[in-house]
């Protein structure tokens, strides 16, 4: 047997890291590449996940604590893969590693976003507020090490950050690299993007106030996102009394996207719970076409459904209006109840669905993607896995369980030869 | 046992599906068109609950339904709708199965709304004006430099056939009517909060302004080439008791010169009907941002209704010519699509008039009227 290659990692997400780390611990070198400046994905955005409900931070980590101590997890972040090429076993890959103008020095004191005058909107919470131009990913990030956001730095003009940091840990002339990997198999778990829904015309994102994304709620409610975890109104940071969710706002819609993405049903569940346990008072609205609640879910629904404050009508929302005080009128057909329902609500959340990362990706030359986007699972070229969402919209629970798969049939594609 | 057992009925199913609502089996009733649509009202909104009755087949309970007529194919429902079921289409089909099942007596509906009968529908005048015609002895392109339509085919004849035909399908489209009243007032059972006369003039307004078509936003020119349709009616209804008195009472016989005010009415209304059924069809083909389809039934009638206006024009312009062996068969031509126009139209898609009329007019006195 020669020289054991290494597995890549396409994606640093839930999925994506738990292959990595499940691999490593089996005694095999594994390789993660990831486009943020962070490890975790979606996931990291949370306020809470299925299925215990728990901050994400509480499972994500264990994982970075598993990845901190093995040397056979490597890591790129702000990294993209340019192109693979190869087979089963010797593959060629060539990683663009972007500036993150901060070293590993970094101790993340803060100081030099003290003094940087520059500001971005910060994607982390979907826009929803700004850092500056240099900035740490989110509280808990990992690596804990600050990035530049290189459109809204003012550059070597400027330095304010340069002269305050102590370490050194900051130089405004990093440039871009290209790292070449040759690894013996690769993971694609590249996983998703919240579909853009200002696509939906008849639903008013982007234009009617207050209405958000399911993810934007997620951001909202967490205690490290723009509001320190109240949820408050965006339009004038009223407190949210009255809540509509719009389920399959995309999803299951052959002019948007045409599947299930799966898990909007219990997130908007879950995100029933975030209001109705912040705010006693508060009455939500969940309007759906069928409420997906697969296996052991179902008790979930029965506790959500007990709620008397949470009130479930069947009937998809098409028609969104601003009223005059920055709420929304969602319009609806209740067909159990009968006739159209007007509902005046403070704030509604879109269930906005799952889109694949890989859709206009360069990726998909080399893996194989059905219509969807979505990777498919059977028939990839020898060598090559999918795992998480880049397969199909998945949960927490069900992403892991099939990374772990993933992991091991990498290995397997290592060792078999 | 339970009260209420659906037996589905699997052929109405079929025959809607071809039709032209092959679409329907796809709705999961999301309700996403009765909430886009921008005619439905609040109270028992449609067409969600349609698109379930058209799959389980419930002929009955659609033939007794007031909100297939409410649709004025604006087709938001087909734009927004997540299956593409295409509600839109399907409640056109409805319409026109509702015309068959209604029309009295049945086989004039089976032959009229059937788009593969049109040339056996076509058939009947054309026998009959064949014999009339060998019956006076006229067979042949009549003498003279003057082409007189009359010479061919006597006003009396034409007068005589026109009048009981259309006194005959006038009487049978009022029973179908009534029919149509008594199944929805009695199938829906809604108290009335407004009488019937006043809704009806309520309603009669309405059509003669156009307004509610004006709701119509995925397909707003519809509503100009639908009210040019309309009032090149009327126009054409007008020249028609116009001529008929010319004929009897100053005794003034066709051909009446351009110069007369009944002429201009008569080829102003011609025009209007050739532009507006155009408006329509181009209308139909053109793209609105998705794909757009209608059935047979329908594409059957603005074609009757193009041909109607085309040899009409073509009658006079080919007289005006002095062409006599063209003009003669061309009148010919021209009289077989004013009789598919004026004695079907209680089963041709035209029957929607009077069936429209009393739904809008059943919503208003049952307090589901929608917002103008």
């Amino acid at each position: 047997m020669g020289e054991q290659k290494s597995i890549l990692i396409i994606g640093g997400g839930i999925s994506g890291i738990t292959t990595a780390i499940e691999a490593a611990e089996a005694g095999y070198d594994t390789t993660i590449v990831e486009r943020n400046p962070y490890l975790g994905g979606r996931v990291a955005q949370m306020f809470k996940y299925f299925p215990k409900l728990c901050p994400p931070y509480c499972g994500l980590e264990i994982n970075f604590r598993r990845i901190k101590q093995n040397p056979k997890v490597k890591f790129y972040t702000l990294s993209e893969v340019e192109s693979i090429s190869g087979s089963e076993g010797d593959f060629k890959v060539s990683v663009k590693v972007n500036a993150r103008y901060v070293n590993e020095k970094c101790t993340a004191c803060d100081k030099c976003v003290e003094a940087c005058p520059a500001e971005r909107p910060n994607d982390y919470n979907f826009g929803m507020d700004n850092t500056k131009a240099i900035y740490r990913p989110h509280d808990m990030a990992f690596p804990m090490r600050y990035v530049i956001d290189e459109q809204a730095c003012k550059g070597s003009a400027c330095s304010e950050c340069v002269k305050v940091c102590k370490y050194g840990a900051i130089d405004l002339d990093m440039k871009p690299s290209t790292v070449e990997l040759n690894v013996g198999s690769i993971v694609t778990a590249t996983g998703w993007n919240p579909y853009d829904a200002t696509k939906m015309e008849n639903l008013g994102f982007g234009k009617i106030k207050n209405v958000i994304t399911n993810m934007m709620m997620e951001r909202l409610s967490a205690p490290n996102g723009p509001t320190k975890g109240k949820i408050k109104r965006p339009s004038d940071g009223k407190d949210v009394q009255s809540i509509a969710f719009v389920q399959c706002a995309g999803s299951r819609d052959e002019n948007h996207l045409p599947y299930c993405s799966a898990v909007c049903c219990m997130a908007s569940m879950k995100q029933a719970t975030y209001i109705r346990d912040k705010n006693p008072e508060s009455k939500v609205y969940i309007f759906y076409i069928d409420l997906r609640t697969p296996g052991k879910y179902e008790d979930f629904l029965r506790k959500v459904q007990s709620d008397e404050n949470i009130e479930m009508i069947k009937g998809k929302v098409a028609k969104i209006e601003e009223d005059g005080d920055g709420g929304a009128i969602v319009t609806a057909e209740d067909i159990v109840g009968g006739g159209k329902v007007h509902q005046k609500v403070d704030m509604v959340v879109l269930a906005a669905g799952m889109e694949s990362a890989l859709k206009n990706n360069g990726l998909v030359s080399t893996i194989k993607t059905e219509e969807s986007s979505f990777a498919i699972s059977e028939g990839q070229a020898a060598g090559i896995y999918v795992a998480g969402v880049a397969g199909r919209p998945n949960d927490v629970t069900t992403s892991v369980q099939g990374a772990t798969g993933a992991a091991l049939k990498s290995i397997q594609s290592l060792v078999r030869r | 046992m339970p009260d209420n057992i659906i037996t589905p009925d699997i052929q109405f199913v079929r025959e809607l599906k071809e039709a032209g609502g092959d679409t329907l089996k796809k709705c999961y009733q999301c309700a996403t068109c009765s909430v886009v649509c921008p005619m439905s009202p609040d109270n028992k909104p449609f067409p969600r609950k349609e698109m379930v009755m058209a799959q389980w087949g419930m002929k009955d309970e659609l033939a007794a339904d007031p909100d297939i007529w409410l649709c004025h194919n604006c087709n938001d429902c087909t734009k927004y709708c997540p299956r593409g079921a295409r509600p839109g289409d399907v409640l056109g089909v409805m319409r026109q199965k509702v015309i068959k099942e209604n029309a009295v007596p049945a086989f004039m509906g089976n032959v009229v709304t059937d788009p593969k009968k049109t040339l056996v529908a076509l058939a009947i005048p054309f026998v009959l004006f064949l014999a009339v015609l060998g019956f006076t002895g006229h067979l042949g392109i009549p003498e003279g430099d003057k082409i007189v339509y009359s010479k061919f085919l006597p006003i009396s004849f034409i007068e005589i056939i026109f009048m009981s035909a259309v006194a005959l399908t006038g009487i049978s489209y009022l029973i179908s009517l009534n029919g149509f009243w008594t199944k929805m007032s009695k199938q829906n059972g809604l108290s009335y909060s407004k009488g019937f006369v006043p809704a009806l003039v309520e309603t009669v307004v309405e059509i003669l302004t156009h307004k509610r078509f004006e709701k119509c936003e995925v397909n707003a020119d519809r509503k100009n080439g639908h009210m040019l349709v309309f009032y090149a009616f009327i126009g054409l209804l007008i020249t028609t008791i116009w001529i008929t008195y010319y004929y009897y009472v100053p005794k003034i016989h066709s051909p009446i010169p351009l110069t007369d005010p009944m002429k201009w009415l008569a080829n102003l209304s011609a025009l209007a009907l050739i532009v507006g059924v155009l408006i329509l069809i181009f209308n139909r083909i053109k793209d609105k941002g998705f794909d757009t389809r209608s059935s047979s039934f329908d594409w059957t009638f603005v074609i009757m209704i193009l041909l109607l206006a085309l040899t009409g024009i073509l009658t006079e312009v080919i007289r005006l010519a002095g062409i006599a062996s063209l003009a003669y068969p061309m009148y010919f031509i021209h009289l077989l699509f004013v009789f598919y126009t004026i004695v079907y139209f209680p089963y041709s898609k035209l029957a929607h008039m009077g069936y429209r009329t009393l739904a809008i007019t059943y919503s208003k006195m049952t307090g589901r009227d929608i917002a103008l």
